[in-house]
């Protein structure tokens, strides 16, 4: 029983704390285990285990140099460990123990939290029993009181016998809940097995064939996107540590491998592990010895199992091929760093920093350990409030990746385009969307988003309404006097075409988008239609709140609803307008209505504050842009 | 073909495509315009769209089904489900607004839906999808299981509600955090209600498991029925135990029967309830042009923030299941309660109004999942036609106790929570850090979390689309 610390690994630090130390390497065992259970005490638990245990550890303890605590089970069980050497008084806690010294007035050292990072070492513990996977060091428990009660549970003798249905417990609040609940409940499964009890009439539901037939329709997809959720996180731990978003996008990329390992039907299962063992052993060791289990759903194909399937399977090719692109992607120089960053990471056991200071990135590096192994509960409670499957960025995001080869993957993190155009897992969808990309190039410089356009939509709308007293040609007065125009079964179409010209007049041309924009292009309008335009805007900016009227000269401006914040938006523009100089000329424009009338060259600052207007909203990436919306 | 219109454009004398196609609209007979309008610049065609649906929707709304017609025909020759992200909207807005028109006709209706499969398996999976695409719902998770962690500090036996359990993440999340407890892990019991019993199978085995791996003593209990129907009593609250309860984007499903028993109960009050008349209207259409104008003056005016949340208290002292419901929640005198839900109004009585309101919410979400997802993800496209389009389609194609998806704003949450007796609790700064770190964890522009008394709002770019706030019971 005595500690040999010759057979300390030195990563480990045994602690003296216990009376008693086990010898914790996989050869050697606890010289006795007197427990009920521990038949297969002897045995070494040499060779025959270690693949697979070598599977499941290997993403390891997530606290590598945590103390590692193996108490004998004598002494893990004994009620009060830390013993006074004056009055024998015994205590659970060495911290009480502390206490009482100082009763005495002994020497006593109370360790303090959180401190010192060397003062709040975090503890592990091993199960005493050799045979347990919780004797392996990389998978101790992070608490004494997990510790016990998993020995006394899974080792232990069930002392606590239930009276009414006879069913033994070891852990006697076990046992208090289930005598609590005992005979109150039934649970009969389809197969017609009867339990008493619902967790366990849960995990049996779970396997049971009946289930499986039940689920036989699910695809299995919905089970691989649970499942992606745990260990997705080691991507989204090297994300994190990028401020720069390509980045991110590359990684996943690769990480993408082990998430999509899972999605798929049991062959592609086995495949991913024969293919990956190599290179994700970590992440794939856990992935299969968790969700191997007979999960209902898995043996049914449905189109989307193909669909995923087909997926992984390229995923794999990228894999492949990303590797050797390797080369390529240094062009960039964080690439190839963050790339053999990755690679390492999975293969050995995630060796993260304990020290509370570690960086951000490796608090959520810690997620597919955590929430894979039983380690977990090691983490601080930030990071364990972090790691789970909430965390997981999205590989959905990243299948588009898949598909495209390593170059492809290059190409895609060089145009750092903010919209993800599509570049699907299918390269010819990826060739045609970049087809998209360039047409979106071509025109303004990024594809407007939605909000973005509605923005506009009610920019123009107020701007038209403002010129054209056509009810018809104003998209706003669609809003504003949807009563008037709908309730008609109007003679005229709906769609008469004036109501194009009133929107979409200009042409692409940057001057006649000016025109469309806030001057509705009738032609008869044109240049002062713009300048009215200006005027109606700016009108707006002096009003917030989702409705307006305003009376104008032109009348039927009234009901413009800016619903939108259109004046917002506006404001900016003319800040942006003051501070590039060059555009003063646009703040005369919003405030002289008969200079600008008259300027042509004015009009021509105006199509530059088109520009700017275009790109603020494109861009939007701060707040006043989308600021009042509702 | 973009180089072409473009050089086109360069001249401002020659007609531009839209020029073109909007004199050839004038007689859609000769023709088709449309293959070179779907080339046109994606900006142009976002922004006729945008004028086209909501021509539709005023159509709709005031019943003319012809033009209405008109204007979706028009429109779908540029919606698509596959295309930009306001093709997309289009798409699924007229959708929505065809099927409204359809509901004119319960027969056709009927007929046309009479062989509709929604497999169960495929809701599930796309609110999967939903979850794994947008951090919205993890964002959710996170707050909630933060306050959660903070009230039950200390707690030796936690009980929690989940009002709509479908995601085992976020209590393994919370496994975690628990196990991780510096007191240790206290007695945890989650009792999970979602209608189909599968989900709550794959719940309650995957917390199982997860328990069993972190050694917290832990019970999983099931509970297969819709959230209106839930006897409370059922979920066998026990003395002693700390009880958190938690709703992510379920509570307003509560509120769909209030119109039929608003009607039931007072037939006077169907005067006020303008959605049942347009209901009637575009059924029987015996409402005179006259009468409609002067309804939709009402309602442009009625349509600003201003009015609406000055009908609110009205409408929710109208909502008496609700009201009872909330209340017999509060009777289980729950430490925390944490309420995630749609920041949009979309329970506005008129049809424009949800109308606005579902297009400028759902825009936000389209292009949310347009910054992060590829266009061509058919999960992408699964999550916008089988929640998004679902939704939409449920806001202003149903009426009355069918119409689930009404969501409200936090202002109104807020009058109705704290008319039933509870308080609201600010959520903490811890909070709010763990949400930023998950952002930042993202790395994706756009998202953004913002505080306003104690109440987090998840937003896309400055534009809130959830609210999470916290609630306790008071006495």
């Amino acid at each position: 029983m005595a500690a040999s610390s010759s057979s300390v690994a030195p990563f480990y630090r045994f602690q003296e704390g216990g009376d008693q130390l086990i010898q914790m390497e996989q050869h050697r065992h606890a010289p006795s285990a007197p427990l009920a259970s521990s038949a297969a005490a002897s045995a070494p638990p040499a060779p025959a285990p270690a693949p697979q245990k070598k599977k499941r550890n290997q993403p390891g303890n997530p606290y590598p140099d945590a103390e590692v605590i193996a108490l004998s089970p004598k002494s893990l069980m004994a009620t009060n460990r830390f013993v006074c050497e004056v009055c024998k008084k015994g205590f659970q806690r060495e911290q009480n123990l502390q206490l009482h010294r100082r009763g005495h007035n002994l020497p006593w050292k109370l360790k303090q939290k959180g401190t010192n990072k060397e003062a709040v070492r975090r503890k592990v513990y091993l199960c005493p029993e050799p045979t347990c996977v919780h004797h392996d060091p990389s998978r101790a428990l992070g608490d004494l009181t997990g510790i016990k009660k998993h020995y006394s549970r899974k080792h232990g003798e069930k002392k606590w016998k239930c009276d009414k249905c006879s069913k033994r417990y070891a852990v006697q609040s076990d046992w208090k809940a289930h005598s609590k609940t005992c005979g109150t409940r039934e649970y009969r499964c389809d197969c017609g097995t009867l339990f008493s009890r619902r967790d366990s009439f849960i995990t049996h539901r779970a396997f049971c064939d009946a289930l499986a037939q039940e689920n036989a329709r699910h695809p299995p997809a919905l089970n691989s996107i649970g499942n992606h959720s745990i260990y997705g996180s080691t991507n989204m731990g090297l994300g994190l540590s990028q401020a720069n978003r390509q980045i991110p996008s590359m990684m996943q990329g690769q990480g993408i491998n082990h998430s999509n390992n899972n999605d798929v039907s049991p062959l592609g299962r086995a495949r991913s592990g024969q293919l990956f063992d190599h290179l994700l052993a970590p992440s794939m060791g856990t992935a299969s010895s968790t969700f191997n289990q007979p999960l209902p759903s898995m043996g049914s194909p449905s189109p989307n199992n193909f669909l995923f399937q087909d997926q992984s399977n390229q995923s794999y090719n990228s894999q492949e091929q990303a590797s050797p692109h390797q080369g390529l992607l240094q062009n960039k120089p964080f690439h190839g760093l963050m790339m053999q960053q990755l690679i390492p990471d999975h293969v050995k056991s995630n060796n993260n920093d304990p020290s509370p200071s570690s960086s951000l990135a490796n608090i959520f590096n810690l997620g597919m350990l955590s929430s894979s192994s039983s380690n977990s509960n090691n983490n601080s409670s930030t990071s364990s409030l972090l790691n789970s499957g909430l965390l997981v960025p999205d590989h959905h995001r990243f299948k588009n990746e898949i598909g495209s080869e390593g170059s492809n993957l290059l190409q895609r993190s060089i145009t750092s385009d903010h919209h993800q155009i599509s570049s699907s897992g299918v390269p010819s969808l990826y060739s045609t969307s970049l087809l998209q990309n360039s047409n979106h190039h071509d025109f303004s410089p990024p594809h407007m988003s939605a909000t973005a356009l509605l923005q506009k939509a009610a920019q123009m709308g107020s701007a038209t309404s403002r010129t054209d007293t056509n009810n018809n040609a104003s998209f706003l007065k669609t809003f504003a006097n949807y009563s008037s125009s709908s309730g008609i079964k109007s003679d005229r179409s709906p769609l008469a075409p004036v109501s194009f010209a009133g929107i979409f007049g200009g042409d692409n041309n940057l001057q006649e988008l000016v025109n469309c924009a806030f001057g509705g292009g009738q032609d008869h309008h044109h240049q002062e239609s713009a300048g009215d335009a200006y005027d109606g805007i700016y009108d707006n900016t002096n009003k917030t709140g989702s409705e307006q009227s305003t009376t104008t000269h032109m009348g039927q401006h009234g009901m413009t609803r800016d619903f939108l914040g259109v004046g917002e938006i506006v404001r900016r523009v003319s800040n942006n307008g003051n501070g590039n100089g060059n555009n003063g000329g646009f703040m005369d424009v919003q405030r002289d209505d008969e200079q600008r009338r008259q300027n042509q060259e004015k009009y021509g600052l105006m199509i530059s504050d088109d520009k700017v207007i275009s790109s603020s909203l494109d861009s939007a990436p701060t707040s006043q842009t989308f600021g009042d919306f509702r | 073909m973009a180089g072409m219109v473009h050089d086109e454009g360069s001249s401002p004398v020659t007609p531009s495509p839209l020029q073109m196609f909007s004199l050839m609209s004038l007689s859609p007979g000769i023709g088709s315009p449309y293959p070179l309008l779907r080339e046109v610049n994606p900006e142009d065609r976002g922004l006729w769209l945008i004028r086209y649906l909501t021509g539709c929707a005023n159509h709709v709304a005031a019943g003319s089904v012809e033009n209405a017609n008109l204007c979706l025909e028009q429109i779908s020759h540029l919606a698509s489900p596959d295309g930009d992200t306001m093709q997309r909207i289009a798409a699924y807005f007229t959708e929505a607004l065809a099927d409204r028109i359809l509901k004119g006709w319960p027969g056709l209706h009927k007929a046309l839906n009479s062989t509709k499969i929604s497999p169960v398996s495929e809701e599930i999976l796309v609110k999967r999808l939903f979850f794994e695409l947008c951090p919205f719902l993890k964002l959710a998770y996170v707050i909630t299981n933060q306050a959660i962690l903070e009230a039950m500090d200390g707690e030796k036996m936690v009980h929690i509600i989940d009002l709509n359990s479908f995601e085992p993440a976020q209590w393994i999340n919370l496994l975690q955090s628990l196990s991780a407890r510096p007191e240790g892990p206290p007695h945890l019991r989650i009792t999970g209600i979602n209608e189909q019993k599968e989900v709550l199978d794959q719940m309650a085995f995957r917390l199982n498991e997860e328990a069993e791996k972190l050694d917290i003593p832990f019970q999983f209990i099931p509970i297969v029925c819709k959230l209106e129907n839930l006897d409370l009593e059922s979920l066998r609250v026990k003395t002693g135990e700390a009880l958190a309860i938690s709703s992510v984007l379920q509570l307003h499903t509560v509120l769909a029967a209030d119109d039929e028993t608003q009607r039931r109960t007072s037939p006077s009050a169907s005067n006020s309830s303008n959605s049942n008349h347009q209901q009637r209207v575009l059924l029987m259409k015996q409402r005179t042009l006259g009468e409609w104008l002067e309804k939709d003056v009402v309602h442009l005016y009625c349509a600003s923030p201003d009015s609406a949340s000055a009908s609110s208290p009205l409408s929710c002292n109208l909502s008496p299941k609700m009201g009872s419901f909330l209340t017999s929640l509060w009777g289980l005198s729950p430490k925390l309660m944490v309420i995630t839900e749609q920041e949009s109004n979309h329970n506005g009585c008129t049809l424009m109004e949800r109308y606005l309101e579902a297009l400028h919410f759902y825009c936000a979400l389209f292009d949310c999942l347009e910054s992060t997802v590829p266009r061509a993800s058919v999960e992408r496209q699964k999550v916008e036609k089988m929640l998004f389009g679902e939704e939409i389609k449920n806001i202003i194609a149903c009426e009355g106790i069918q119409r689930k998806e009404r969501h409200e704003k936090l202002e109104k949450w807020i009058l109705r929570l704290e008319l039933a007796g509870f308080g609201k609790v600010s959520l903490s700064y811890n909070g709010l850090m763990q949400a930023g770190m998950l952002l930042q964890s993202y790395g994706y522009d756009g998202y953004n979390l913002k505080e306003e008394n104690g109440c987090f709002f998840l937003c896309w770019h400055d534009r809130p689309l959830f609210s999470v706030s916290a609630w306790r019971f008071r006495r």
